[in-house]
């Protein structure tokens, strides 16, 4: 963290915690005044009208009770058909369970999975929020590194170098939150090779999935041979469909690894909430223009958003997927924290350091398209005098 | 689905789920009895849904909401909570998970005078004994108003004496007395009350948590695992708070 004294210290105090530093930043934004807030992702588009309306239809009918904590069987069952057509996932509806948000996903399977002292090989920078699950459980994290030139995509070799006897599984997070990089399928199938050899299990996030920029595809590791035994796939409906609110995610797993789940569920949040699960349902079997007509509009602000950070002098790797931009800001000289805080402070723009992300990673900054393009490009309008006035 | 097209379990797998998992209780099916939800409520998510309330809430809960789980707590047990020492979780179920792993201690004891099955399945996993009598390592008291009108007076005197944490559910009652252990002002400061709207509204997933010093630390706690609770079932519990209660 930066030693500048203009940083305040209710930023100091959490900066080594990358969760707790987002929200000081979120915190602070909403004290102030007209701030185009480019940090959490948290999409600003609607939730699609006619799942909305299927939710109004069930309230209305009553259809609100307790569901068994796995999920609502129709739900379980719209699930394991679409991830059996979209991400080839070998699944029934035994092998899927309903959470509450895709982090939830992941708590359960680390609550399920890992004993103290399992080492966890996680992609270098990462999801912070995960860390707390980790730790509780008494994992240790393992960083594996990914660099821009390569766009943040995970090699194999890099996996395998960091495996040691203490390793029990891999997360991946694909497409990556923070990078917008995404492990493409020739990848995934050599770490699939090393996973097998070193007998790992894997944990993918798959959250964006479905928010995939052209000409890249996304691919689910757990449909290649020998694979779908030791994954836990875990998917939301809060990005591709504008649904964080709802807090309804799902996992994919081997029907035991649900099972245990379940029962660490049962004791932890009990069952998700009713009209939630048939919203998602909604979701899942109704028209899904809306997923495509929003990867339009997104694609569209990255373009925008790229040609402003050309314009600022930050360099990035492609994003490829998500709804981020993980920019390389060491052009300015200034500590990612503290050149977040002044974009706040100086410019009302609310972007999140790279160090929110992983202790390295002070020379870059996520910057999310979730605002219309006019507010994109008025946000790079606020950003360029501050860099100016700052650059060393 | 063909059967034999589906998952199998992997050896690597199951003999460590099968042990972690053994003492968790099997999977119960929910309730058939739930009881009518008023129009009101009902039209409440509706509009809520309808003025676009689909994003995530404040991590600890929508303000109102807040603001009248502190009101009610002044007005029902003369107990001062800052809202924002609330956060509203996902039913009382959650509320407990986080209080008793985040202020409990693995290899420790919780003291619970009373029925202990609500937290049980959250102490196995953070590897803390139950126990019904004082003892030395006991780092937390468990209490319900039920237990609390009969021990109430050497239980607090000892959680005085050895700084426990009180975790003071009121969830399973039907009426509670108008005693809270943070009417103890030495005892404020280490009292969570916890409660929820699971009996009346039991599929919309409402509790809340509520005071002590730890609150922030409850409030980043639950966040780790649900980031918020359901936007539109906080819209439709503050409807029945403030019409039904």
């Amino acid at each position: 963290m930066t030693e500048n004294p203009n940083i305040p210290e209710t930023v100091r105090a959490v900066a080594a915690d990358g969760t707790q530093l987002r929200y000081a930043l979120m915190e602070m934004a909403g004290q102030m005044d007209d701030v185009i807030t480019l940090g959490r992702g948290d999409p600003d588009l609607p939730t699609p009208a006619h799942i909305v309306e299927a939710a109004n239809r069930a309230m209305r009918e009553g259809r609100t009770g307790l569901t068994p904590v796995e999920g609502l069987p129709q739900l379980r069952a719209a699930i394991a058909n679409h991830m059996r057509e979209y991400n080839g996932l070998p699944v029934g509806a035994e092998n899927v369970m309903v959470t509450t948000g895709g982090q939830e996903g992941l708590f359960l399977a680390i609550q399920a999975l890992i004993d103290p002292g399992d080492e966890i090989l996680v992609p270098d920078p990462r999801y912070t929020s995960y860390d707390d699950a980790i730790r509780r459980a008494g994992g240790e994290m393992v960083m594996v590194p990914t660099d821009r030139e390569d766009a943040f995509n995970l090699e194999a070799e890099a996996v395998e170098a960091a495996i040691t006897p203490a390793s029990k599984a891999l997360l991946i997070v694909t497409p990556s939150n923070p990078t917008a990089g995404i492990v493409t399928e020739d990848r995934l199938r050599a770490i699939a090779d090393v996973c097998i050899r070193h007998n790992l299990i894997v944990i993918v996030d798959e959250i964006y999935g479905r928010i995939v920029y052209e000409p890249w595809r996304h691919f689910s590791i757990g449909s290649l041979p020998g694979m779908a035994e030791r994954t836990i796939t875990l998917d939301a409906f809060s990005k591709a469909y504008a649904m964080t609110g709802w807090r309804c995610g799902y996992v994919a797993a081997p029907e035991n690894v649900i099972d245990a789940m379940a029962r660490v569920k049962q004791v932890t949040t009990g069952p998700v909430a009713t009209v939630s699960q048939w919203a998602g349902l909604a979701a899942l079997t109704g028209p899904q223009d809306c997923v495509s007509d929003y990867l339009q509009i997104y694609t569209e602000r990255r373009a925008v958003l790229l040609d402003g950070l050309d314009r600022m002098g930050f360099a990035y790797g492609e994003p490829r997927g998500g709804l981020f931009v993980w920019a390389d800001s060491s052009s300015t000289g200034i500590h990612a924290a503290e050149l977040s805080y002044l974009l706040l402070k100086e410019g009302r723009v609310l972007i999140f350091p790279g160090t929110a992300f992983g202790e390295n990673w002070r020379e870059y900054v996520r910057i999310t398209l979730l605002e219309p393009i006019e507010t994109l490009k008025a946000a790079v309008e606020r950003m360029l005098p501050v860099l100016a006035r700052y650059r060393a | 689905m063909e059967k034999n097209n589906t998952m199998t379990p992997p050896k690597l797998l199951a003999r460590p789920l099968a042990e972690r998992v053994a003492a968790l209780d099997d999977l119960r099916p929910p309730s058939a009895d739930e009881p009518d939800i008023p129009a009101n409520v009902i039209e409440a998510a509706v509009a809520a849904l309808a003025r676009g309330e689909t994003h995530y809430t404040d991590r600890p809960g929508i303000p109102e909401f807040r603001a009248w789980v502190a009101d009610h707590l002044a007005q029902r047990y003369a107990v001062v909570v800052d809202p924002a020492e609330v956060t509203i979780t996902c039913g009382s179920t959650e509320a407990r998970f986080v209080t008793m792993t985040l202020l409990a201690e693995a290899g420790s004891a919780v003291l619970c005078p009373g029925d202990s099955s609500p937290i049980r399945g959250a102490l196995h996993i953070l590897g803390a004994d139950i126990v019904d009598t004082i003892r030395d390592d006991v780092s937390l008291l468990y209490i319900s108003p039920d237990v609390y009108r009969e021990t109430s007076i050497e239980l607090l005197q000892r959680a005085e004496e050895r700084d426990w944490w009180i975790v003071y559910d009121l969830s399973f009652a039907k009426t509670a007395p108008p005693f809270h252990p943070a009417q103890n002002e030495k005892l404020a400061s280490r009292v969570v009350t916890i409660d929820s709207l699971s009996a009346d509204l039991a599929g919309w997933r409402l509790g809340w948590m509520a005071g002590s010093a730890a609150a922030l630390r409850l409030r980043a706690g639950k966040q780790a695992i649900t980031i918020c609770t359901t936007a539109v079932s906080q819209w439709a519990g503050l409807e029945w708070v403030r019409t039904a209660l």
